[in-house]
């Protein structure tokens, strides 16, 4: 009996002094994949993970709430990149993450460059980036096979994945007489569309916002910008009924209904594209960067990085857990369960680009990575950017109105809070 | 001491809440918390005065008090009547017409947003068929309000319809009958008989109403965003908005504060005139 007792005494305070890490992650295939590595990673460290997921939405405001500059809730977290100069102040800085025992820090020489530069702000990085989530190009493969020499006949080169906004433009106008949508946007008034004035913008040679040393710059050129949504316009003409009220849910089924020629989506939509049961262009579809503006190819990023808060009470424990999520051979272990990694090594696996070819994409439209405005009231300028897009797009105001507009509010946000 | 443990409940539950977002509303607190809150005075509320944004989000939540309610209300009103008699399977139709009310609002936004999807929703479809081609409904500034208010009257008239049902039902039938052998026909009886006796009732219908529109919010979220172009923003959402997306937890207080104080403003008026009658 008192051997007994002497063991459960032993095992509870073992279980007691063991380190419980609580993570905070956005909800989708690669972080559900991570679930499945877990019981290896306790196995091995000892540590317990907690891992919470929430829908990206309302990640940051779970975020704030959870997490201050003397208390928090998580010893990880995840924080989208446009939210990184919001959330700064409260992170532990990359380059002072403690020393781990089981799991070494990642070689950033294995992280494309566009890609780790995500993770920092102000020069100084502020966490790990996990994932090289960037606006990757889909384009069907099977229409194009079917159509090259009637298209070429008409327009005089081949049909092929689009290198350029203007042969996607007359790509889409070819296939409208066939019954095809050429393209599909992203209408929804959330931060998708935003995404859409950043990549059409940043095509046509303009940024919106600029950080200098002095502070922050409005920089849209009212000309491009007005090319820019005046081609979008163009574009929506070849798009599915109701694309004004597109978002993912209704991008993905019109192409999955195999209805849409050619578009972008983010890469943890892709799955459900190269899914037999849920898709009917599954196996037909190319992956590569988004088509060029007339001045540059431009391709939108969205990469997560985590972080430590300066308030969290596990850092050791946190550090370990993010090692083990970057290690190669986790990143082996778990892309078959729908990891999607950062580390160029993995993305340009030809084990893995056979099976899943929308990681090459990704490598690809990652050189042409471009960043949404980086400002600590981003929400705001983003919220600013959409609105008057839509109004744009939709032709609900002129173009020129709207960029006088954006100019103007965007600007009244900076003399709102002193910048 | 008998009524400590009421006021306690009610202390935690009700007033602190409130009391916490009045006193935040004089700081610049801010949902990204740094340790550190200073005091602001009425700075937020004088900006909130200047913020045409918030004027047009005031206009449409009382847009749902002054339009959606009022229909809701004459639809009930009506159906209420009708049902006030006998009829082959009145009592199942009755117990149908309020399935409305039991639907989450958030699943009845999302199902009127499928409904109204331009490519396979079915009003889009009818639409279509009719001629009016396809539209975006939710998408157009011109319809995205009117779709909003439609799922609302479509969601929460049955709500009128039980409450003046109910006092439809406890009316004693000696006033109808009375009024009848007088001569009065069915508009008289309905003007001079029914509707004053159901005063009371409709003006706590109205306020249980009124109360729940200056609350709504997942339907409109889940619909809309607030969009297009803030075309839908209520109030409630300009609030959550301001807290939950651009971190400003103060200014969302002092909005919020300022929605509190006018429904409390017109819940007095409704309950001293149309309880009035009761109280006499």
């Amino acid at each position: 009996m008192r051997k007994w007792l002497v063991c459960l005494a032993i095992f509870l305070t073992l279980t007691l002094m063991a380190a419980t890490v609580r993570v905070l992650l956005w909800d989708d295939a690669l972080t559900q994949a991570l679930r499945e590595g877990l019981p290896e990673f306790e196995k091995k460290t000892g540590i317990k993970v907690e891992l919470e997921l929430v829908p990206s939405a309302t990640l940051l405001q779970k975020t704030l709430i959870s997490v201050t500059a003397e208390r928090s809730d998580y010893d990880l977290i995840a924080v989208d990149e446009p939210n990184i100069p919001l959330v700064a102040p409260l992170l532990l800085s990359f380059a002072q993450w403690p020393e781990t025992k089981f799991y070494t820090r990642p070689s950033m020489a294995d992280i494309m460059p566009l890609a780790l530069e995500a993770g920092q702000w102000k020069g100084e990085f502020k966490g790990l980036p996990v994932n090289a989530n960037v606006y990757i190009w889909l384009t069907r493969k099977d229409i194009i096979e079917k159509y090259k020499d009637e298209f070429k006949k008409e327009y005089g080169y081949e049909m092929r994945v689009p290198k350029t906004l203007q042969e996607l433009l007359d790509m889409a106008k070819f296939l409208s007489k066939k019954g095809i949508y050429g393209w599909a946007p992203f209408t929804k008034p959330t931060e998708g569309a935003t995404c859409e004035a950043i990549w059409m913008f940043e095509s046509f040679g303009t940024k919106v916002l600029q950080v200098t040393d002095k502070g922050y710059n409005v920089v849209l050129d009212k000309q491009k910008a007005i090319e820019a949504i005046n081609f979008y316009k163009e574009l929506l003409k070849y798009a599915p009924p109701g694309a004004l009220d597109y978002g993912h849910a209704e991008r993905v089924a019109a192409f999955s209904r195999g209805e849409v020629f050619s578009m972008f989506n983010w890469p943890a939509l892709v799955p459900d594209i190269e899914n037999p049961e849920k898709s009917l262009v599954a196996g037909n579809v190319v992956y590569t960067e988004p088509p060029a503006g007339p001045v540059k190819t431009a391709a939108v990023r969205g990469c997560w990085i985590v972080a430590i808060p300066l308030a969290a009470k596990e850092k050791t424990a946190a550090a370990e857990f993010a090692y083990w999520w970057m290690s190669v051979e986790t990143g082996r272990k778990l892309i078959p369960k729908g990891l999607t990694p950062a580390r160029e090594s993995l993305l340009r696996d030809p084990v893995y680009s056979k099976e899943r070819p929308w990681f090459l994409g990704i490598y690809q439209s990652m050189q042409y990575a471009i960043e949404r405005p980086r400002f600590e009231r981003y929400p705001e300028v983003s919220q600013v950017i959409r609105n008057n897009w839509l109004d744009a797009v939709s032709g609900r105001v002129s173009p020129e109105v709207a960029v006088d507009r954006m100019v103007e509010e965007i600007n009244a946000v900076l003399k709102k809070y002193g910048y | 001491m008998f009524v400590l443990p009421a006021l306690i409940v009610v202390g935690v539950i009700l007033a602190y809440p409130v009391i916490y977002a009045l006193v935040i509303s004089f700081t610049d607190r801010e949902l990204l918390y740094l340790g550190k809150t200073n005091f602001i005075g009425l700075k937020h509320y004088r900006e909130m005065l200047l913020d045409r944004n918030f004027w047009h989000s005031l206009r449409l939540q009382f847009g749902v008090i002054t339009i959606a309610i009022p229909i809701e209300l004459i639809i009930g009103l009506f159906v209420a009547i009708l049902f006030n008699r006998d009829f082959p399977f009145s009592k199942i139709l009755r117990s149908l017409l309020m399935l409305p009310v039991f639907v989450l609002p958030v699943l009845s936004g999302l199902t009127w947003r499928l409904m109204l999807q331009p490519s396979y929703g079915v009003l889009a479809s009818f639409f279509n068929f009719i001629s009016l081609g396809p539209t975006a409904w939710l998408a157009d500034t011109r319809y995205a309000y009117v779709a909003i208010l439609l799922q609302d009257i479509w969601r929460m008239w049955p709500f009128m319809f039980m409450i003046i049902y109910a006092g439809l039902s406890s009316m004693p039938s000696e006033y109808v009958e009375a009024a009848r052998i007088d001569g009065a026909n069915f508009f008289q009886r309905f003007w001079y008989v029914l509707l004053p006796y159901l005063k009371p009732v409709i003006a706590t219908a109205f306020l249980l109403r009124m109360i729940d529109a200056l609350r709504i919010f997942s339907e409109v979220y889940v619909m809309t965003y607030g969009g297009p172009s803030n075309a839908t923003m209520l109030l409630s959402l300009y609030i959550h908005k301001q807290a939950f997306e651009f971190g400003r937890l103060s200014y969302a207080a002092s909005v919020a504060v300022f929605l509190l104080i006018v429904a409390l403003f017109i819940s007095y008026f409704v309950v001293k005139r149309g309880l009035r009658g009761e109280v006499e």
